[in-house]
This record gives C-alpha cells, structure tokens and sequence, in this order.
C-alpha cells in the first residue's frame, strides 16, 4: 500500500520538523538570556570603572576626570555611551602610577570592563543572527525577548603601568623580581 | 573555582598545545583552584594527577601535521560523564574547531564555556564555509581567547566573533633556575641560535656570517646551535677550522632547552618574518639571556622596543654583525639588557597569565548563569 508509506513519511517529518522547531525556541531562549546577563555584566563593570576613576580623579584633584566619572555614573541610558566614551578618553590621557593602589584598582577594573564589553559584543550578535532565522520570524519564536542591543562604545582600554623602569637597573638576583600580579 | 579544561591532543606526544594545557593547570591549581584535565590518552599511561585520561588517541592528518586525538561514540560518552562527574563552574576548550574531544565537550556542555585558539589555521576558508553548520556550536562558548594577534585575527576574520589576545606564558622559574650546560658558556663567549636552521625564515645564515667573521677575530668566540636538522648539512657552511668552535645539539627536550639557553652569552633572534609572537625570545629572556632579534613587530613588541633587548634591522648583515662585536665586547651593556628583560618576562610569567584567564572566567560566568552541566543534545 503506497499511500500508507506516504503517511508514515509525513508523520516523520512533522517529528522531525518539530523537535527542530522546539530546539530552535530552547536556543533562542538561551540567547537572549545570555545577552541580557553579559547586559548586566558589562553595566556593572563601567560603574565600577566610573566608580574608580572618581577616586583617583579626587586624589590627584583632576577636576575634569572626576566629572566624566560622575557624568558617565549618573548618566541617563540614552547618553551612557557618549559619557563612557569621555570618561576613556579622559582616562587614557592621564598618567597613573602603577604603586598607587586607586590607580591599580583602575586598571584593573578597565581590563575587566574591556572582557564584558567583547562578551557582551559577541552574544548580542549571537542572539540579533537567531533572530534573523527564517522560522525564528516567521513564528516569531523570540516575541516575548526584547531585541538586544550592541553597546557602540570605544574599547575602554587603558594601557598597562610600564613594567621596565625608565633607567636600566642594576643586575638583580632573578628571585628579587616579582612577576607583574594581574588583581 | 572549579575548572574542566579539554585538550584536543594526546599527551603522550609533547607539542605547544599540550605544554600551554600543562603550565596552565599547574599554574591554576598553584593560585588555589580545581583543576581537572580531559585529554586523549591511554588508561595506564602515565601523567599528572590531574588529567582524565578519554581513551586511546587515533593519529589523523590535521591542519597539515598529524594530531593524536579522539573522537567518536566512546570518546562521546567519556566526554559527557566527565562534564556530570565534574561539576565545573567554567569549561575550558582548546582548539575548540579541530575534530576532537574539545569539539564533543562544546558540543555537549552549557554553561560558561572559554575557547582558546592557538593556531592560526591555514584552511580557515573551508572553516569560513562551514560557518553555517558552526554557528550552533560557536555560540556555546561565551568567551574566546586567542594566543597570538594572528590567531585572533583568523577568529575576527573568518569566524565572526571577537577573541581577547592573552599570549602564552612562560614556565619563568624553570627557565631562571636550569643549570647550564657543563662547560658554557666559557670565557671566549658564546653566541646561541635556537630552531630550525634550514627554514630561511628564522635567518640562520644572517648569524652564521656573522659568526665567522667575528670568530675569526675572537679566538676563543663559539656557537651553540639547537634544533632540527641535518648536522652535515649545518657544518658544510661553515669554515673546516671552526667546526670545533661550533656545537649542535639537535631535537632538545625542554629541560635540555631551558639549560641551551642559560649556556649562552647572546642569544641571536635573526628571524626574518614569519614570527607572531616570539615565544622563545620570552624563554631566553627568563634564562637570563643577552637577545639579539631582528625587529620584527612581534620582538621588538616582547622585547618592551629594545630596552629587554638589542634589536638590529631586520635582515641587515653588517648590522647583526657590529652589533654581535658590541655586546660581546661589553659585559655592562649585557648585564644590563639581561636584567631588563627578566622584570620584562614577569608580564608572561604564567601566574600572570593565568591571572588574565582567569578574569576571562569570571566575565564568561557572569555572562551564563549557572554552572557547567551536560546538555541533552538540545
């Protein structure tokens, strides 16, 4: 009986088609509360960048760091970009030393804000090509998921403390050097 | 910090994957973390405490060599017990995109997952073209890190997708406290050049010419030189009357290396190209090495511009030569450079660098909530 197989051949392909549907929904899902935690992340590094650079903006009394700090801190979401943007452009152009330990704290938390921005970058076009999909629109599977957004700031780099004084040492035993300790 | 972490290859053999794998995970467990290795390997060979052996490694043509890996329906299994035994707070995948036991481990984990590319791979087209079929699997890993702006370009270019570039470290204190070879470096002084002498590509010729011109004014000047290749082929360039002066070591092991390199007065880097990082300029560095490179970007970038090291223009014959003469002809200036380069090596010392990974943990958890678990094939 040809017509049975017929059946039996639909039938298998609506299993297939829909298990591919339910995985599709589950990577969606997945996606998108991904890109929101990186969200959070990345939020949370800048105010503590922001937050650092207000202190070492107040000990050294540079006015106009501390209040790009402040600016990008109290910032409104439509012009945290451009206030984070100012306060790296403040930040790059001051000299910090590496034995102050505000100045360590600042480094340290720009090298972390550095990692959530490229994580953040990354699944927020993860999650923006799952919804491009054909079956992702058409069902529209990721309607109940607000649209990520990319957060279009420079990269919040700050160059690391020269490790090699100025002026060469002396030869010193190899055990006096300590190894440049990441915070 | 609990941390699974999968090498692609087997140990058995000794290649730059498995020795970044190894310093990394001693270097983890030192600072105070779980540390547990997945990696090809046989039951009953023998290995460090901290790798789970997934069987037995098949050989097969990859990327142009021959990589020892597994892969397939026990491997598999292996894989996914692994991951449910181990209860790992991030996963850690090498060369996550070769046909191996790190691909099986993508495949099968949620979580926060770190990749780490350590080639820059040549047939990154086809790659380019299986991007498709890829994407599900890129998207389970949260963070990359690529070994060398090189690798991290191939990753931008060819795989979408950003990677942070954090370079290999290097075993400093190994390094620093190697013995050297009995007998060197001696009074006369010793130049030393490292690797395949036949590549044009590392520029041994430029150091050999100059080493016999400068040897035939410093009588007791000698060349310490370690790698693969023919001997013959090495002595049949250079002049019958200093084939004494001139010592080949071969294939070194890494011990060995480490005690080449605390042999040697200068240690010449002529390389004409071809380099991304510079990884044995950082281990002559922390033996405690005079250097000498070529200025390529990538040295005089590991090199701090010079001040960890003299550099000279790249393939300029008379200047390695002068050059060679003024550092052997002045110890301070040696002293000098050597001392730089040792406080210059701390930024690839692996506590360091591990360090840096370990920042790329905790941005890769903050991103995924939760720990790693094992994923039913959704």
């Amino acid at each position: 009986m040809p017509g049975m197989w017929w059946v039996v051949g639909v039938v298998v392909l609506a299993a297939i088609f829909s298990a591919y549907l339910g995985w599709t929904a589950q990577r969606v899902e997945r996606l998108h509360t991904r890109a929101q935690s990186a969200e959070r992340a990345l939020d949370a590094h800048l105010m503590r960048r922001a937050a650092a650079a207000a202190v070492v903006a107040e000990q050294a009394e540079t006015v106009e760091l501390y209040a790009a700090a402040r600016l990008a801190l109290d910032a409104e979401p439509g012009e945290r970009e451009s206030a984070e943007n100012d306060l790296t452009r403040q930040l790059q152009a001051v000299t910090l030393d590496p034995a102050d330990p505000a100045a360590r704290t600042l480094i340290a938390t720009s090298r972390r804000a550095v990692l959530a921005r490229q994580v953040h970058t990354d699944l927020v076009r993860d999650a923006l090509s799952a919804r491009r999909r054909l079956f992702v629109r058409l069902l529209r599977l990721a309607r109940h998921h607000p649209r990520p957004e990319y957060f279009d700031i420079v990269e919040p780099f700050l160059p690391e403390a020269p490790l090699i004084p100025a002026v060469p040492v002396p030869a010193a035993p190899a055990e006096d050097v300590l190894p440049a300790q990441a915070v | 910090m609990r941390i699974g972490i999968v090498s692609p290859y087997s140990f058995d053999v000794p290649g730059g994957v498995q020795n970044h794998i190894m310093d990394l995970a001693e270097a983890l467990l030192e600072i105070g973390h779980e540390v547990s290795v997945l990696a090809p390997a046989d039951d009953d060979a023998e290995h460090p405490a901290y790798v789970v052996p997934a069987g037995r490694a098949v050989p097969l043509p990859y990327n142009g060599s021959v990589a020892r890996i597994s892969f397939g329906p026990l491997s598999t299994a292996r894989v996914r017990r692994w991951l449910k035994q181990g209860e790992f707070d991030v996963l850690h995948v090498h060369e996550p995109f070769s046909p191996s036991l790190s691909f099986l481990a993508v495949l099968s984990a949620r979580g926060p997952v770190v990749a780490t590319f350590h080639t820059a791979m040549t047939r990154s087209r086809a790659l380019a073209g299986l991007q498709n079929f890829l994407q599900p699997v890129m998207e389970k890993i949260t963070a990359r890190i690529a070994v060398s702006e090189l690798a991290r370009k191939v990753q931008v270019e060819h795989l979408g997708g950003g990677a942070v570039e954090i370079p290999n470290g290097v075993a400093v204190r190994k390094f620093a406290s190697a013995a050297p070879l009995p007998g060197w470096p001696g009074d006369g002084g010793t130049l030393g050049f490292l690797g395949r002498f036949t590549e044009p590509r590392k520029g041994f010729p430029l150091l050999r010419t100059a080493y016999v011109t400068l040897a035939r004014e410093r009588p007791g000047l000698r060349l310490l030189v370690a790698g693969p290749g023919d001997r013959d082929e090495l002595y049949d360039d250079i002049p019958k009357e200093l084939h004494d002066r001139v010592e080949f070591l071969g294939l070194v092991s890494e011990p060995d290396k480490a005690r080449m390199l605390r042999s040697v007065d200068v240690y010449v880097a002529p390389n004409t190209g071809g380099e991304s990082f510079g990884m044995i300029l950082t281990e002559a560095m922390a033996a405690g090495a005079t250097i000498a490179a070529s200025d390529l970007d990538a040295f005089r970038r590991v090199l701090d511009g010079g001040r960890a090291g003299a550099l000279f223009p790249n393939g300029d014959q008379a200047s390695l030569t002068r050059l060679l003469g003024e550092l052997l002809d002045d110890p301070a200036r040696r002293a000098g450079l050597a001392s730089c380069a040792r406080l210059a090596v701390g930024a690839f010392d692996w506590p360091s660098v591990a360090n840096r990974v370990l920042e790329v943990y905790a941005t890769a958890i903050e991103a995924t909530d939760g720990r790693v678990f094992d994923d039913e094939w959704s």
